[in-house]
């Protein structure tokens, strides 16, 4: 009886630890009844122009239902990682394009298969820097939706320019004028404090977006000679680093002890009229409109910080991929790229999002700044940017090793040799670690 | 036959054993809940002692039993070995974390009781009416969610305008340029971001504790306490020599909770301060989870974090029982 007893545990113990994998063949024809389930991140502006689309597809084959299920940020990066290694996954998901590669190579998603879309129309349809992120080893993997851009633009609020006399809206001709306004429009209170910072540009995502710039704006290289690991203490690594420190220690611009990623959030602090140049992406926009409906403000184009030309490089962004488990690969791909690559559909998405096109002609289309006229802005420069490339863990490297590096130098506890320095060192030590 | 009736001795037999049918009834009665600790609790333990060995990631499709071997492949003790002595961020950000979450516990476990035991003392004596109200209000922090907590004490801890910072201001004193975000900040070589969030963690947790004390006081027979009295004892001495003594369990109890509880704090660190300023607030938990979910899902290294901190808070609660443990009852 004992033994029986333990025998159904260690039974139910397996049991449960192989569940969720799937065993049914995929479906033979398209006229049964399917149901395709999507995975996305719980944006209700992604959300409302995702459902429409699944609507017009549903339309057009009354055989497909498809289950939107969507998660906070978090939860939808613990979902996918737990879920897309145990086969239980949804059909089609809208994953960042930091990501794909990484579960690509790791045979979780499905490519793209060659009657559906080949890399080279891809080439041609879209972006390079977006088209990056849903590529792997030169082989396409899913359709990006969006251009993900923290570069290149900025937030200015009208009220402070015109408080301190400034022009409005801002014409800036090269680095060193935006410094020269955003110098203008710095308070401190009485106690020397900062209440206003003239420009905020220290939050983790744009000192990891304008290192990197900053570097190739120079001619620079952030890969070295193997492409796999980094060349972060050469000398235009350096002068990035020190043109960072100078801005907030001898201009003055920002203090970045209280403006930075976890204190005075840059989008919630420029909302709240606490800095006057809000250096971040152009996807704020829209959350900026929903989240404070009296916000008066307007995105302009910054210049090249380092150089004369702009030269970036971008994360990639949202894209629709397929889970390698999908019991119905034929349907999946058939929305994906309905969602992805019909041109209507695109428009439709980047216009009620607010984000950046991936696809060449919707950004080259009058319509689409008629409807998000903030993104002119950043429009023309698109075509400068490229995909980040393999940075062996991006999170890793941007949020644990170059942020809160550049910040300590920042906030003047570390020279521009010394950051550069260490950030090479963990850098490299971190691409060695994952070999 | 009636359930109560079913385990009477006269029912066992001969020898005190139970009969086939009772043990039938035991185990079908059992099954269930151990089922459920069986999968939910006994094989995460097990799988996470596993993974510890193994260079596992879910990234990648491992070829043996539950993906690992293969792509993710078993490496012994070097998990371990690393966390210990290898430069990688992870690593020297792990040390740090192990550091800093002794310290925020060795600051949290004194302050705690040199609160709630007193507080305890004095709730006890006062009319049972406000009694329950002050109990009431006391304990109101630890049943909030930790997340309107971390809100409220963003708006404490403020740089600037914040309420501390006018209160600093207030009474002509200078507050510092950021209570949690300065690494500069550092007072007897603690920084001041850990403070901070050992007051907010103190504040919130502390009445858990004090209704363990006020339950604990009220069970200290009163005879003694006049016993005391009769003696001579004056109020001090009643407190110092027969109710301190007395509440030497509950103090071990409260301790050990404590203790478990302060180095598995996570919501506050992640909230208030994400590790910074500087890795200065970067605690065993948090490294644990950014090391899983947030960079490159390293459950194998996570996994013998984890593992690490399972022994610490074993080693830390065996160490206590044994100093405070007692050998009489009343």
């Amino acid at each position: 009886m004992r033994k029986m007893f333990f025998v159904l545990v260690l039974a139910s113990l397996l049991l449960a630890a192989c569940g969720g994998v799937a065993t049914e063949a995929p479906a033979a024809t398209t006229d049964e009844k399917v149901e395709i389930r999507v995975w996305g991140h719980q944006a209700p502006a992604f959300n409302e122009a995702n459902q429409k689309m699944f609507n017009d597809f549903m339309a057009a084959n009354p055989n497909v239902t498809i289950k939107y299920e969507t998660f906070p940020w978090d939860v939808f990066i613990q979902t996918i990682q737990t879920s897309l290694p145990a086969g239980n996954t949804a059909d089609v998901i809208l994953i960042p394009g930091g990501y794909t590669c990484r579960y690509a190579s790791g045979g979780q998603l499905l490519e793209v298969p060659a009657d559906v879309m080949t890399l080279d129309a891809a080439k041609e349809m879209f972006f390079d820097a977006p088209l990056g992120g849903q590529t792997c080893d030169g082989k396409l993997y899913g359709f990006p939706a969006e251009y993900n851009l923290e570069y290149g633009g900025a937030y200015v609020n009208p009220a402070l320019f015109e408080a301190a006399g400034i022009a409005y809206p801002p014409a800036w001709d090269n680095w060193d004028a935006v410094v020269a306004d955003a110098k203008k429009m710095t308070v401190l209170g009485s106690d020397g404090v900062m209440t206003t910072a003239g420009m905020h540009y220290t939050n983790s995502d744009q000192l990891f977006t304008y290192f990197l710039a900053g570097i190739l704006e120079q001619g620079g290289n952030y890969f070295a000679e193997d492409g796999k690991h980094f060349n972060f203490n050469s000398p235009e690594a350096v002068a990035t680093i020190q043109k960072l420190i100078d801005m907030a220690q001898t201009d003055g611009v920002v203090d970045p002890i209280i403006f930075n990623a976890e204190s005075e959030w840059v989008g919630d602090s420029f909302a709240q009229g606490h800095n006057a140049i809000g250096v971040l992406g152009s996807w704020y926009a829209g959350d900026a409109k929903i989240g404070y409906p009296d916000l008066v403000f307007d995105y302009v184009s910054l210049p090249p910080m380092m150089g004369t030309e702009h030269k970036f490089v971008s994360v990639g962004g949202w894209g629709y991929v397929v889970g390698k488990s999908t019991q119905h690969p034929d349907i999946a791909w058939q929305l994906a790229a309905f969602l992805g690559a019909n041109e209507a559909n695109v428009m439709y998405f980047n216009t009620t999002s607010a984000t950046i096109p991936a696809m060449k002609s919707v950004a080259a289309d009058a319509k689409y700044v008629e409807a998000v006229p903030f993104a002119s802005a950043v429009l023309p420069i698109l075509d400068a940017g490229a995909y980040q490339g393999n940075l062996t863990d991006p999170d890793q490297l941007a949020y644990e090793i170059i942020y809160p590096t550049i910040l300590d130098a920042v906030q003047g506890n570390q020279t521009a040799e010394e950051a550069a320095n260490s950030i090479h060192e963990a850098a490299n030590a971190m691409v060695d670690s994952a070999q | 036959m009636a359930f109560n009736t079913l385990f009477k001795k006269d029912s066992l037999n001969e020898g005190g054993k139970l009969t086939e049918r009772q043990r039938r009834f035991a185990y079908t009665s059992l099954a269930p809940i151990l089922l459920y600790m069986g999968v939910f609790t006994l094989f995460p333990i097990v799988w996470a002692v596993l993974m510890s060995f193994f260079d596992y990631t879910p990234i990648r499709e491992g070829s043996g039993f539950l993906g690992l071997g293969g792509a993710n492949p078993f490496i012994a003790i070097d998990n371990y070995i690393e966390l210990f002595t290898e430069n990688t961020k992870p690593a020297e950000v792990f040390r740090l974390a192990l550091k800093n979450t002794f310290i925020f516990t060795a600051l949290v476990l004194p302050l705690n009781l040199i609160i709630t035991l007193p507080l305890a003392v004095l709730l006890e004596s006062i009319g049972e009416r406000f009694k329950t109200l002050f109990r009431a209000i006391y304990f109101l922090p630890t049943i909030s969610s930790s997340v309107a907590l971390v809100i409220i004490w963003s708006y404490v801890y403020a740089p600037g305008w914040g309420l501390l910072s006018l209160m600093f201001k207030a009474v002509g004193l200078v507050p510092p340029k950021s209570w949690l975000q300065d690494p500069s900040q550092v007072y007897f070589g603690i920084p001041l971001a850990m403070i901070c969030v050992v007051i907010a963690h103190v504040w919130q947790d502390f009445g858990y504790n004090l209704v363990i004390f006020v339950a604990a006081l009220q069970s200290i027979p009163k005879t003694l306490r006049e016993a005391a009295r009769v003696d001579g004892a004056n109020t001090w001495q009643e407190f110092w020599l027969v109710v301190v003594p007395l509440l030497s369990r509950t103090v071990l109890l409260t301790s050990v909770l404590t203790v478990i509880s302060s180095l598995q704090v996570f919501v506050i660190f992640q909230l208030l301060t994400r590790g910074g300023p500087q890795n200065q607030t970067q605690t065993l938990l948090l490294s644990i989870y950014e090391n899983a979910f947030r960079f490159a899902n390293n459950l194998g290294l996570s996994s013998a974090m984890s593992m690490v901190l399972f022994i610490i808070i074993l080693t830390l609660t065996v160490i206590q029982f044994r100093i405070l443990r007692t050998e009489w009852e009343y």
